[in-house]
């Protein structure tokens, strides 16, 4: 039996491409993944985010390239591989007839969990995710939301070192979308690598350690949030907020630098920099001038963009790596 | 082991199903009406291969379009896939499918045949050695024609998309192999024909089944 060595890299997807009849699903999609990242994947519908995740799981098998997860190489080893995983699929569903414990009980048998570990194993995770009250309901009564609550459970419960988790927060509440985030961070925080993808890029910035962005099968970028940050030039733009409006702000119009100041709401000021303006240099005369017009200032910022913007102008002109 | 909690899991599922329900109580039924009719079925076809028919008609085809609908069911909702990624081999998920349906419409063959030697016990006192006989090889017969059905149901599930293609092709496909092979012995004029339906029900369920673990074992999901 072969098995790599190279455990820090726990996930490497090496130039794998997927084709479904003439379609090119994946074009030479290439990342690694090191023990404990938690890796967000992002993209359009469409992109090619389910298709890599089917590979990753071992539902696809026939691909190009190459697929190694802790050592072993995938589909060929899928039999180890499916040993330290939890999946979460984009769309989960049960038999009908079966309970929540019914289920988990089984799933936890199947992914090899002691015995003796399944019931308690079974009300933690119940607890972790509030979803006690429905133990011994049949999954079929359930909104959609719990549903997902008790695939993320089927995911966790045995304790997988590699947690794959297709679109995990799509359809649930935002005090759930809370505490799940925070079950991925903790997860990630004592060793387990998960990749997930999601369409809500605030939650993806949030939680993932390493981004991917996905598009027409092809990666675009990868890395933290920084470092795509910095494939892009900073706006030129300073937050200013105000503790109240007395309008002597339209002062700052006048200073060195800047080009225009925007009233965004009551007490929030948008000032907009010139190409060549110094930004430390034009903030230490913007809170001078603001004093000196008795302006009360709550806080002064630099903008800069968010992943949704990074996102989107990686998507409208980036190239792919 | 994984085998077996698969088995239990669908055992369960399916004993106290609608289909299932209607069959504990629909093959019973329908031998009473048999017993009680007794139609003259001439000297080709005894009456424990018309028994034999008539039960494994009813219990094969609605066993084999509970897999198939079943199988297309679950594999368009993706039931399969929190299945598939867990260290289990993919033959046990339609195999353990399989034994489950055939365990209970073969129970339920086995009460309503039974139901009949009752009957007849009630009806001429002690069980004569042949109506004895008659019933064992019926059941037999049954068993062995209901394997062909339930297997050629799991094999269009595997391989069919839609539940409606599934539905007609079990209908008038499956149902009509079963029944080709309870008359083929009688029309070969073959001297044991109960022990040529079973040999040949059991060799046509074999490769029913051959294929359909070959085409799901290589199915992409």
């Amino acid at each position: 039996m072969t098995r790599s060595k190279e455990t820090e890299k726990f996930l490497v997807f090496e130039g794998v491409s997927k084709k479904f009849r003439d379609l090119l699903a994946l074009d030479d999609v290439s990342f690694e993944i090191g023990q404990g990242e938690i890796f967000g994947y992002i993209g359009p519908n469409g992109a090619g985010k389910t298709t890599t995740i089917k590979i990753m799981v071992g539902l696809l098998s026939e691909f190009e390239g190459i697929l190694r997860i802790g050592g072993y190489s995938m589909p060929e080893r899928r039999h180890h591989v499916h040993k330290m995983l939890g999946y979460l699929p984009q769309h989960v569903a049960f038999q009908e007839w079966r309970t929540v414990n019914h289920a988990l009980r089984t799933f936890a048998w199947l992914s090899g969990l002691e015995r003796r570990k399944i019931e308690p194993g079974i009300e933690k995770i119940l607890e972790q995710l509030a979803l006690s009250d429905v133990r011994h309901k049949k999954i079929v009564q359930l909104s959609g939301g719990t549903i997902q609550k008790v695939g993320l459970a089927q995911a966790l419960l045995h304790n997988p070192k590699l947690l794959v988790l297709d679109e995990p927060l799509a359809g649930l509440d935002p005090a759930s979308r809370y505490q799940v985030k925070q079950i991925i961070k903790e997860l990630g925080q004592k060793g387990t690598t998960i990749f997930f993808s999601s369409h809500i890029l605030s939650d993806v910035q949030d939680v993932a350690t390493k981004i991917g962005i996905l598009n027409w099968g092809k990666i675009m970028q990868i890395g933290t949030l920084d470092e795509l940050k910095s494939h892009f030039p900073s706006k030129n733009d300073i937050e200013i907020r105000l503790s109240h409006n007395s309008g002597r702000w339209k002062g700052l119009k006048s200073l060195t630098g800047v080009m225009s100041v925007e009233e965004m709401s009551l007490n929030r000021l948008l000032v907009h920099l010139s190409g060549q303006a110094d930004i430390n240099e034009t903030v230490h005369h913007l809170i001078q001038e603001l004093i000196r017009l008795d302006c009360h200032i709550r806080s002064i910022n630099p903008v800069s963009p968010n992943l949704d913007e990074v996102y989107l102008q990686y998507l409208s002109g980036g190239k792919s790596i | 082991m994984n085998f077996l909690l698969l088995f239990k899991d669908e055992l369960r599922g399916f004993y106290k199903s609608k289909v299932m329900i209607f069959l504990w109580l629909g093959l019973p039924l329908m031998t009473i009406v048999l017993h009680l009719w007794s139609p003259d079925t001439g000297e080709d076809i005894p009456f424990t291969a018309l028994s034999a028919i008539v039960v494994s008609s009813l219990g094969g085809t609605l066993a084999a379009v509970m897999l198939t609908v079943s199988i297309i069911n679950e594999k368009t909702r993706h039931v399969y896939d929190l299945f598939l990624i867990r260290p289990l081999k993919r033959w046990h998920l339609i195999i353990s499918k399989f034994l489950a349906v055939y365990t209970c419409i073969g129970i339920a063959s086995f009460l309503a045949l039974i139901l009949g030697l009752v009957i007849d016990y009630l009806s001429m006192g002690v069980p004569p050695q042949t109506v004895l006989s008659d019933t064992i090889q019926s059941l037999a017969s049954s068993l062995s024609l209901m394997a062909i059905s339930s297997s050629a149901g799991l094999l269009i599930g595997v391989a069919t998309s839609s539940i409606l293609v599934g539905v007609i092709l079990v209908i008038y496909g499956a149902n009509q192999i079963s029944a080709i092979a309870t008359l083929l012995p009688n029309m070969l004029e073959i001297s044991n024909p109960i022990g040529f339906t079973i040999i040949l029900g059991s060799m046509i369920s074999c490769f029913f089944l051959v294929v359909a673990i070959f085409l799901f074992t290589r199915k992409e999901f």
